[in-house]
């Protein structure tokens, strides 16, 4: 899995804000338009989706970990975002713990690729406690790609 | 009645009139028909005695089409004269192959295509994971065997020296086990993942693989020394084998390596049918390079089925390419029966027993001895002996090209025969004997850390699972997984990509997906996310006021319409 050709600079941030789920929701799918994965006239759509997604099932999964997702038509190849929110909110966790590691993805809904398989190794590679320490102590967005590359080896 | 049909057949085949003096063959049209003659018969009769082998007799299919090579062959039946064609099958004095250049070319396609599906299902991955076991069977049982050969070859004066290409050529046919008829027993008894089973599996892996570098080695010098005539320098053998071994050792580490890239060059066609061809293509290709490069033909082929067996193409191309190996197989089984030559054999009788009593012994020795130092007992050793006993194909192959290149003469490919026959009728019986009772284990295994993770599924019904079932497998199609159906009865599923195997089983209301630990979050993962989806989709249907209400609709719209 090459992350270096799905994750920039652009698409990762160290500083979530948003307070709640809804907030964080938000927040990711901008990353999405500004880091230019979605088009902007699409933000209400890709929210949306990512949203009916979380009222089936949570996302928020253990140790922290987050990773909202959906298909649209949004986008012609898997989109992903990574966010970092130092103190963690409620995201309506597995394990009941607050989330702080946030791996938004977005998916062709025609057309399908291997998402869940993206999914499943990135969350298998989050397992680490060392690795996901790295990224939430990380200061900048370039030391946060830098770690996230340099751990997923 | 029969008068019409004669003179049908000769306004349908003109061409047989002429051949009836059976003088001039240098009619494209004549021999063609010939060609056609003669695979009708064969295919018929080949299939015929497989079939007889494999139901009544209990026997492997091999067996058969070789006998009826025999029988038919030019020096049996085949030589008797017909009506307007004059025999079959004549026995050519002017070359060492008593069959027509035809007909060969057709079983040497056959035995190119047998060799590429060996490469194919040789599974990498088990051989991986039982090497060490594996390995020292395999290259004990390979070395005892060639050894023997080469010297009984001395011996018996059939040779002069170690090196000379009859000796090395009858230490070759020893060492290649053909593992399906083992398989096809070892399945029979549920014993195919016993550790003995696995072992046996891997070990025949080793020894297809060194086998094969054995006969591109052995090829290669007769081919330099000239026709089997004349001592040649140990300097210029040792070129030679490093060559083979250079060829084949490049050839397979950067088929290994491509095999992905090629697959996704192959996948980008979308179709399977087309991917089939195209591996194919590449099999020959690689074939006639091989041949050229001073090695065999099935080397090539054998080297690019290695490649794909990586990959998950491996279902696709197999089942596209089962069709051309049933029918294409038993024509290279028969032509091989076809040139025993038996007045060439009555002078080697005692050596050909000689040689099959030492083909029993270098399997059962060479395979034996290193499996006590591996864990073994004494019952464990005897059984992956005699497991790795039976010759086949490979055998077959090499004898063939022995006799074809002039290195061996009738009498010894007759020996060669002779082996493959009663080591493969030997070896079932001895095996289901030697099966039974206790572990073949010093230590009986414990918990086994190759263990499968199950995750199961259950739902309220067949119906139900049966739909989820479709729903989980074009999940799986769109994670880009080769999905393969392996029973049509049962429902059960082969899930492929790269390295990962998953099984997916459903048996009435349960569905179940049985894949090695480090897979399991990702089958957990496609199966919730699709569950997920389902959730969608079941709510859609409560949303619909009920089923019965649109089979009303339905109904009452039929009625109208004869309204």
């Amino acid at each position: 899995m090459n992350l270096k050709k799905i994750f920039t600079a652009g698409s990762v941030t160290v500083d979530l804000h948003g307070g709640n789920k809804q907030e964080i929701i938000r927040e990711l799918m901008l990353l999405m338009v500004s880091s230019g994965r979605v088009r902007s006239s699409d933000l209400e759509g890709v929210i949306d989706a990512i949203v009916k997604r979380e009222l089936r099932m949570s996302t928020g999964m253990q140790d922290g970990i987050a990773i909202p997702h959906a298909k649209s038509k949004a986008v012609k190849s898997l989109a992903a975002v990574l966010g970092i929110k130092k103190n963690g909110i409620d995201f309506d966790s597995i394990d009941g713990k607050p989330s702080t590691i946030f791996i938004a993805t977005l998916s062709p809904e025609e057309n399908p690729i291997p998402h869940v398989q993206f999914l499943a190794e990135i969350s298998k590679r989050l397992r680490s406690a060392n690795f996901r320490t790295n990224l939430i102590n990380s200061n900048s967005d370039e030391e946060l790609l830098a770690n996230l590359i340099e751990g997923s080896k | 009645m029969k008068k019409t049909l004669f003179f049908l057949l000769l306004l349908i085949f003109p061409p047989l009139l002429l051949a009836s003096d059976g003088s001039t063959s240098s009619d494209m049209g004549e021999r063609m028909t010939r060609l056609i003659l003669e695979l009708a018969l064969i295919i018929i009769v080949a299939r015929g005695f497989g079939y007889f082998f494999t139901r009544v007799l209990k026997q492997p299919a091999v067996l058969g089409e070789l006998c009826a090579g025999m029988i038919i062959g030019p020096y049996a039946l085949g030589s008797l004269p017909l009506p307007f064609i004059g025999p079959l099958f004549m026995p050519h004095h002017s070359s060492i192959i008593p069959l027509s250049a035809e007909l060969y070319g057709i079983a040497t396609l056959a035995s190119i295509i047998l060799l590429f599906l060996v490469g194919l299902e040789t599974d990498v991955t088990a051989f991986l994971k039982y090497s060490v076991a594996g390995t020292f069977v395999g290259i004990g049982g390979l070395l005892f065997s060639f050894i023997f050969g080469d010297l009984l070859a001395i011996f018996f004066g059939v040779a002069d020296s170690f090196l000379d290409p009859k000796a090395l050529f009858l230490g070759a046919i020893l060492t290649a086990t053909s593992v399906g008829i083992t398989a096809r027993v070892l399945s029979d008894q549920k014993k195919l993942d016993s550790p003995e089973g696995v072992t046996i599996l891997a070990g025949a892996v080793i020894d297809d693989v060194f086998g094969i570098i054995v006969l591109a080695i052995v090829v290669g010098i007769s081919k330099a020394s000239g026709m089997g005539e004349g001592d040649i320098e140990w300097k210029s053998i040792s070129m030679i084998a490093i060559k083979a071994f250079g060829f084949w050792i490049i050839c397979t580490a950067l088929g290994l390596l491509l095999a992905r890239k090629i697959t996704k060059v192959l996948k980008w066609f979308k179709s399977t049918d087309l991917i089939a061809s195209l591996s194919l293509g590449l099999a020959l290709l690689l074939a006639g390079l091989s041949e050229l490069a001073g090695l065999a033909m099935i080397i090539g082929a054998y080297i690019v089925g290695l490649s794909l067996s990586r990959t998950d193409l491996v279902n696709e191309v197999h089942n596209h390419l089962k069709g051309i190996y049933s029918i294409l197989v038993p024509i290279f089984f028969c032509t091989m029966g076809m040139l025993v030559d038996f007045q060439a054999m009555k002078g080697v009788i005692l050596f050909g027993l000689v040689y099959t009593a030492f083909a029993f012994a270098g399997k059962i020795f060479g395979c034996g001895i290193p499996a006590l130092f591996m864990g073994f007992n004494l019952r464990g050793a005897a059984r992956i002996g005699i497991g790795m006993l039976p010759r086949g194909e490979v055998a077959l192959i090499i004898a063939g090209i022995g006799l074809s290149s002039g290195i061996v003469g009738p009498e010894i490919f007759g020996v060669a025969i002779m082996m493959t026959l009663m080591t493969t009728i030997a070896a079932p019986p001895a095996m289901m004997k030697v099966f039974k009772g206790d572990s073949g284990l010093r230590k009986p295994l414990t918990a086994e850390e190759t263990q499968l993770e199950k995750i199961t599924i259950t739902l309220p019904n067949a119906d139900i699972a049966e739909f989820v079932t479709t729903r989980l497998v074009t999940a799986f199609r769109n994670e880009e997984f080769f999905v393969h159906r392996a029973d049509s009865r049962l429902r059960l599923f082969q899930i492929r990509k790269d390295d990962i195997v998953m099984t997916l089983t459903q048996r009435g209301g349960v569905i179940t997906v049985e894949t090695k630990s480090k897979y399991e979050s990702l089958a957990r993962f496609v199966m919730a996310e699709e569950m997920l989806d389902l959730e969608g989709v079941f709510e859609a249907i409560e949303g619909i006021v009920c089923a019965r209400k649109i089979s009303a609709d339905l109904i009452s719209g039929a009625l109208n319409w004869k309204a």
